[in-house]
């Protein structure tokens, strides 16, 4: 039960009356009485909560920084019309708005109810409880009671990088000279063939087609389709750390570098899948928290974010050892391995640093990881002792990022170290640059 | 989908055990008041136990073959008085002077423990009382037999008028016997020196005792004058009552939440630059200056090098040449700044983090 407003309302009212009354211990049990009474009967009569049916569309994905309506459906197959409060509550979170809303469901009737969530955060929410408080016919005291309704929003990642991909995809078209500029008219005869253009290597020229022609004409390759494509998600301790700031919230705190890592993934992937490679992706730590095999082209993408949304910083030490097997337990024909990590200089070191040599002597190993502008500003800093100190401390942690980069890159591994909202495209470019090369 | 809010049945399956416990442990601590051997009440109380009670010599004189009746009332001690020794325990609490003077009216010894100025008026007219000597163990000093037989006894309080014994703190005076304080009749004093046979013998004269020892003060001091509880008019009492219950519905209006507490398990924020800022606060609270040079020194240079068009394997005086070179600044200069000592002092790092930002732009400006 709960009471409501009007029965303190109530009381002070018969406050005043006992203070004037002449029988001032008889009005005062008369008052109580009447209290008692008022609240029993709107008790007795209230709509029963506890007979309430409820429905509720199916489980939800939204990105991260849009919002998901959740509708619920009341159903009162009770005797008496059910009028008060119903609150459908999800974890704080999901910010559900509005925190309740007036129902009043005549017997035998439904009605819809619709809660707006606006996320703040990845990953998969389970609706709490949905709680009804059914007010009596006098509005002094009402029934609650509380059902335990399923559903589930899986939030996804937001993928803001996908503003890069047409550029992106641009540039893997001039890649594979299939860029629509280059080509003649609708009447092009030779598919593989085009005319020579300034700037063309000068050894790609198909004589005998020049010869029969008047133009110049230039042989294109292809660039290798049907590469395998290995995209390692990192989700130990140091993903857990914040970087940047926060772009669906504008949290300054910033935003775990798992999440910068995802960004950076989707668009890889994306780029990947049009050009006709296949892309699996692993997340691990000390075992493996995700994983998916390119199957379909089509739902690469769909089923890359499923899989990532509820992935959480781990808070352990991630296992290189492990990782490095089950990357080549799935890998068997050589690859194109991006490991999205962190370049920590004690973690590498003691982590894959050792047992790198057994990935990339199989493998191409690109790691890919987010720099800290706040390192950078923290070195520029030049006001005090203080600041000075701080100064050196990034500069000293520059310097063994860049010792351990000149390592890795000594091993025959590529590495990409970009800022928070660079990192997606300077990777992308990164994949780019190798197909260009050819060295998939 | 189902309800989580318990019905009434499983509330009361619930809650049955808790309540049953609190039953238990209200009856079990009911019967050990009831049943327990100690009896509180007031000072010289004839039923208290406490040290301050005077059980004790109530249970001697009735041993004795004394009569002790204990009153609480003006009625009782006035219906009680005629015939037996009237023991004035309480005075402070005989506050009501007409019934103090209709008990004076009736004849009979009187034994007047600390009396205060309206009871001596009353039941010892012609006494007047001075106040306040400690309370010490002192010789009988005087003729009554009652003391003499006695002997040493813990007295004091006030002392009177025609009072000889024990410094003037105890004596007799006509049917009156005054006491200056009932210290030697409580329950913890009376094994004490003489106490006991002093209080035997002042108390123990006659056949019947009333003992008059209030626990509360009876009727209201002289002028009639009445307190701010009596000029509160009955309605207000009410009000505060009915008021109360207003508040406790509030509570419970404002109390009831729609609905449980959501629980989520939150992810933890942590800032990844905390590392660098907590080593160098490490680097500041060790005065690590030597290394904090040492670190801005290496940066510097390593991104100076490059720009001069020398190698990673460049010497230090390779550098030097160059940078002095490009900056026009001065070789010996260049050298301390790049390659020089600790600096002195917090204030000397902050200067030579300075100079390699000079030395910096004007490599990268030129």
């Amino acid at each position: 039960m709960a009471l409501t407003g009007r029965a303190a309302l109530l009381a002070v009212a018969g406050a005043l009356v006992v203070l004037a009354a002449p029988a001032p211990a008889v009005a005062f049990w008369l008052v109580l009485g009447v209290i008692v009474l008022a609240v029993g009967v709107d008790l007795a009569l209230a709509g029963s909560v506890r007979a309430l049916r409820f429905e509720r569309s199916d489980d939800q994905r939204v990105r991260l920084g849009e919002t998901a309506e959740i509708t619920l459906l009341v159903a009162n197959p009770g005797r008496r019309r059910v009028r008060g409060l119903l609150r459908d509550a999800w974890p704080p979170s999901t910010r559900p708005a509005p925190r309740e809303h007036a129902l009043d469901v005549p017997a035998g009737e439904r009605r819809r109810v619709t809660t707006t969530l606006r996320p703040l955060r990845r990953g998969d929410f389970t609706a709490a409880a949905v709680t009804v408080r059914a007010l009596g016919p006098l509005g002094v005291a009402a029934r609650q009671g509380s059902h335990q309704v399923g559903g589930r929003v899986r939030v996804l990642p937001p993928f803001l990088s996908r503003r890069h991909l047409p550029g992106k995809l641009a540039r893997l078209r001039a890649i594979e000279g299939l860029n629509p500029v280059q080509i003649r008219g609708q009447g092009t005869e030779f598919d593989s063939l085009r005319e020579y253009v300034v700037g063309d290597d000068v050894r790609s020229i198909d004589w005998r087609a020049t010869a029969r022609r008047a133009d110049v004409v230039v042989r294109t390759w292809r660039p290798e389709r049907d590469r395998r494509v290995l995209i390692v998600l990192d989700t130990g301790r140091t993903s857990a750390g914040r970087v940047g700031v926060d772009p669906a919230s504008g949290d300054p705190s910033g935003w775990p570098r798992l999440d910068w890592g995802m960004d950076a993934a989707l668009l890889l992937a994306a780029l990947c899948a049009r050009a006709g490679d296949r892309v699996d992706f692993l997340a691990y730590d000390r075992a493996v928290r995700a994983q998916v095999s390119g199957g379909g082209r089509g739902d690469l993408l769909p089923g890359l974010v499923t899989a990532m949304a509820p992935l959480e910083p781990e808070l352990v030490e991630a296992d290189a050892h492990g990782m490095v097997a089950a990357v080549l337990a799935r890998a068997r024909r050589r690859c194109l391995v991006v490991v999205l990590t962190d370049l920590n200089a004690t973690a590498l070191d003691e982590g894959l640093l050792p047992v790198l040599p057994q990935l990339s002597a199989r493998h191409l190993v690109l790691l890919a990881a987010v720099a800290d502008p706040r390192v950078a500003a923290l070195a520029a800093g030049r006001d005090g002792a203080a600041e000075v100190f701080e100064a050196a401390a990034a500069e000293r942690q520059r310097v063994e990022r860049r010792q351990v980069t000149a390592r890795l890159r000594r091993h025959g591994v590529e590495v990409v170290d970009a800022l928070p909202g660079d990192l997606a495209s300077a990777l992308a470019d990164a994949y780019l640059n190798l197909k260009a090369a050819g060295r998939l | 989908m189902t309800s989580v809010t318990p019905t009434i049945t499983e509330r009361w399956r619930s809650w049955r055990g808790v309540l049953g416990a609190l039953a238990a442990i209200v009856l079990a601590a009911t019967a050990i008041v009831l049943f327990s051997g100690t009896r509180n009440g007031g000072r010289l109380d004839v039923e208290a136990t406490t040290p301050q009670g005077a059980r004790a010599l109530a249970e001697l004189l009735r041993a004795q073959g004394v009569e002790v009746n204990q009153v609480t009332t003006f009625d009782d001690a006035i219906e009680q008085a005629e015939g037996s020794l009237l023991v004035v325990a309480r005075p402070e609490f005989l506050v009501d002077a007409a019934r103090l003077a209709e008990l004076a009216g009736r004849p009979g010894p009187r034994l007047l423990i600390a009396p205060t100025e309206p009871v001596l008026r009353a039941l010892a007219p012609g006494v007047t009382a001075r106040p306040g000597s400690t309370e010490t163990v002192r010789e009988p000093g005087c003729g009554l037999k009652a003391a003499v037989l006695a002997g040493n006894a813990l007295v004091g309080g006030s002392s009177f008028t025609d009072a000889t014994c024990y410094g003037g703190t105890v004596g007799v005076v006509g049917d009156a016997t005054l006491v200056g304080s009932g210290s030697f009749l409580t329950n913890g004093r009376l094994p004490e020196n003489g106490n006991a046979a002093l209080a035997m013998n002042l108390a123990g004269a006659h056949q019947r005792v009333t003992w008059f020892a209030p626990r509360a003060p009876l009727g209201t001091p002289e002028g009639g004058q009445k307190s701010i509880a009596e000029l509160i008019p009955a309605n207000v009492g009410w009000f505060v009552w009915a008021l109360v219950v207003a508040v406790l519905l509030t509570a419970l209006w404002r109390g009831r939440r729609l609905g449980p507490v959501v629980e989520e398990r939150l992810p933890v924020v942590v800032r990844a630059a905390e590392t660098v800022e907590g080593r160098g606060r490490l680097y500041r609270a060790r005065a690590a200056r030597d290394r904090a040079a040492l670190a801005l020194r290496e940066a510097a240079l390593a991104r100076t090098t490059p720009r001069l068009g020398l190698t990673a394997t460049a010497g230090e005086n390779e550098i030097v040449t160059a940078v002095a070179a490009r900056t026009g600044q001065d070789g010996g200069r260049v050298r301390e700044i790049l390659y020089g000592g600790v600096p002195a002092g917090d204030a000397a790092l902050v200067a030579l983090a300075r100079d390699l930002d000079t030395i910096e732009r004007q490599v990268r400006d030129s």
